[in-house]
């Protein structure tokens, strides 16, 4: 794992100039360009605020801001790994005719993804604040939970990118088990909606994305600071994780540029 | 400490891939059902390709050398193996020195960018750091030649144009060891000049490149070593002329033969091209012939001569056993392995009696004759029981343009017509003449 870090950091040039070029890419040629870095959260949004406020009502104050601070992260974490399970084979043109370590292309993906996400977030404090919900000192903890998730989600990116060299029906899977994994979170309902209080624990038990949710939302939307307990223990996981994943992936990537 | 003169060691470097890489036999379900109900153990190593069987190169440090071999011999796969994009199966490679490697122009080029957006990635991809490529920013555009297009987006771009552009970035990079995978040829003939002249500039700044081309006129010109890869080995090492000169002719050894020309890496064996007989070949006659060597008039080794200068085959020889039936046979062949003259003692009745045990057989050519070109001369002596064969590579250079096959002695003369009334008057002996030799 720490080789995997170490060649990041000697190769930085390259992954920023990878994540720039991902960032001005998406948008360049559209007319609104730039901006559709906030549209496109914001149409999503609208779409949740539609379903949930006028077709099934829900009775959550502020329900757009609730669903925006959730939203948001989920959408880093989602196109982070559906995107990074593909990260290395769809990039045969660079691997197999220039020398870089692999794991500068997940980690691309997870950057420029984390990229839009701080982007982003002014959209929700503003949102934040048409609803009178100023942002309180909780939010200095809000970088300690961005690292969290970064950590899980690169190491769960690496591992998916990896098998999907020889094992292509990954990338696939990896997209429909997201949708289900989404409303397996609570981002569009408070994890108090849910009654069952072993269904609840089991819940934040198997499904990392719910501690960080709930943190989220504990930092924006309650304005607390959030439960240390799962929190904690899910950064011990992800460490765990990241150091089986950087091993996979280092015992792996020398077939890299063969298999693709 | 021979480790730091040499930039590249490879020693008994093998390189296998699955055949599923060749073939395009990828892992899906289906197969992978297949395999496990036929039983998953048997197909494992019959599915393995090796590309490369145990190469050995060293390339010492500032030297250019030229890899050459048929489509498939696996060149690509040695430049992939020292760039480090793939890892030797088996075997030792060591690199001393930064590494820069051309195998592909425009890597990493997004089309909605413009010229200049795309030199910047192109560049950190390529190995440089985003102050050395601002650095060059302003060489590069101009060595592009792409003027006020360069900020417009590169999908606007022509073919040759985006082929300029990319050669530009990747010959800014400054590495110790070059690696380029048949790209010199890039754009007009303006360009691809340009392209050479800051390949000789690599040159004499000492840096080691590694050149794989099919041009192999390139190769004679621009290398000082000439590394051929055949059937998964290197077969020859030495110099480019000499090294061109029996590949040329095994080519063409094999059209003769109508060799299948399969991708060698599938075929058995390796699929190496018919042995050219040479000096190293094992002979089974009772004459051998041990070295052939070119002279000149005064008797002084010879590899580049005139068409009007003559030359002296030599060959030494050894006899073990009765030979009476030896007849030695001289050839001069073209670059491309045709025959251009071929001749024997028996041919011409030439009486070998009481052959000496050492001895050296003389081919005495007064004039050659030959155009400008690399030529090889091939001595053998066959005998019922064998033959044994050594050749020789040589060069002609000529002051004048001719074209053909031979020069055959002549002088020009310019004389008026017996009724001629013209009112020059031509005297005997002024007569215009040009002698050419």
């Amino acid at each position: 794992m720490i080789r995997l870090v170490r060649e990041l950091y000697q190769y930085r040039g390259l992954l920023i100039s990878l994540v720039q070029r991902e960032l001005k890419a998406r948008y360049r040629g559209s007319f609104l360009g730039f901006l559709w870095t906030f549209l496109n959260p914001t149409l999503h949004m609208l779409v949740y605020v539609l379903l949930f406020t006028v077709v099934m009502r829900q009775n959550i104050p502020n329900f757009p801001f609730f669903m925006f601070v959730g939203l948001l992260p989920w959408i880093w974490f989602s196109t982070s790994v559906g995107g990074g399970a593909s990260a290395i084979s769809d990039r045969r043109d660079l691997l197999t005719k220039v020398r870089f370590p692999a794991q500068v292309l997940p980690t691309s993906v997870v950057v420029t993804n984390l990229c839009n996400f701080v982007l982003s977030l002014p959209l929700m404090l503003v949102l934040g604040m048409a609803y009178g919900q100023w942002p309180t000192w909780h939010v200095v903890l809000f970088p300690v939970v961005v690292l969290i998730q970064l950590t899980f989600t690169l190491a769960l990116t690496y591992i998916l990118a990896a098998i999907n060299v020889t094992f292509r029906d990954l990338q696939h899977i990896v997209s429909n088990l997201l949708t289900l994994w989404f409303f397996a979170t609570p981002v569009l309902y408070p994890l108090s909606t849910i009654q069952d209080e072993s269904a609840r624990s089991l819940m934040l038990a198997l499904n990392p994305m719910v501690s960080l949710m709930t943190s989220y939302q504990a930092i924006f939307y309650e304005h607390r600071l959030p439960d240390a307990g799962p929190l904690m223990t899910l950064a011990a996981v992800s460490v765990v994780l990241l150091w089986g994943a950087s091993s996979i992936f280092e015992s792996r990537r020398e077939e890299f540029a063969e298999s693709i | 400490m021979p480790e730091s003169m040499d930039a590249i060691i490879l020693k008994d470097v093998v390189k296998s891939f699955r055949k599923r890489t060749i073939r395009g036999e990828y892992t899906t379900f289906k197969s992978e059902l297949l395999r496990w109900l036929r039983g998953k153990r048997q197909s494992r190593d019959a599915s393995l390709i090796t590309a490369l069987r145990g190469i050995n190169l060293t390339v010492p440090m500032g030297k250019t050398v030229g890899i050459i071999g048929r489509n498939g011999s696996g060149k690509s796969t040695l430049l992939k193996l020292i760039t480090g994009i793939y890892t030797p199966t088996s075997g030792d490679l060591r690199i001393n020195g930064r590494i820069s490697a051309l195998l592909d122009l425009g890597a990493g080029f997004h089309p909605d960018f413009s010229g200049r957006e795309n030199i910047l990635i192109n560049g950190i991809i390529l190995g440089m750091t985003r102050a050395e490529v601002r650095a060059r920013m302003d060489e590069i555009i101009a060595f592009s030649e792409l003027g006020e297009f360069i900020d417009e987006p590169v999908r606007t771009y022509s073919s040759g144009m985006y082929m300029r552009l990319a050669f530009a970035v990747a010959t800014h990079v400054d590495p110790d060891i070059l690696i380029i995978d048949e790209i010199l040829a890039v754009g007009d003939e303006h360009f691809s000049k340009k392209s050479l002249a800051k390949m000789m500039d690599f040159k004499r700044q000492g840096k080691t490149i590694v050149l794989v081309t099919h041009d192999l006129s390139t190769v004679e010109r621009w290398c000082d070593l000439a590394a051929w890869i055949d059937g998964g080995y290197i077969r020859r090492v030495g110099k480019p002329s000499e090294v061109t000169a029996e590949y040329r002719e095994a080519i063409s050894l094999a059209e003769a033969q109508s060799a299948a020309f399969t991708p060698p890496a599938l075929t058995e064996g390796g699929g190496a091209l018919p042995q050219v007989p040479s000096e190293s070949l094992p002979a089974e006659g009772p004459v051998r012939i041990h070295r052939v060597q070119l002279l000149d008039a005064r008797g002084e080794s010879l590899e580049v001569l005139s068409p009007e200068e003559g030359l002296e085959v030599r060959a030494d020889f050894s006899v073990e056993g009765p030979c009476e039936d030896v007849d030695f046979h001289v050839r001069l062949q073209a670059a491309d392995g045709r025959t251009l003259y071929e001749t024997s003692t028996r041919r011409e009745a030439v009486v070998l009696s009481r052959m000496p045990n050492q001895g050296v057989l003389r081919f005495v050519v007064e004039r050659l004759g030959a155009l400008g070109g690399d030529y090889s001369l091939v001595v053998s002596a066959r005998a019922s029981k064998g033959e044994s064969s050594g050749r020789c590579a040589f060069r002609v250079v000529s002051a004048t343009e001719e074209e053909g096959v031979f020069r055959p002695p002549h002088r020009w003369l310019v004389e008026p017509g017996a009724d001629s009334q013209a009112g020059v008057p031509f005297e005997p002996g002024t007569s215009p003449r040009v002698e050419v030799g």
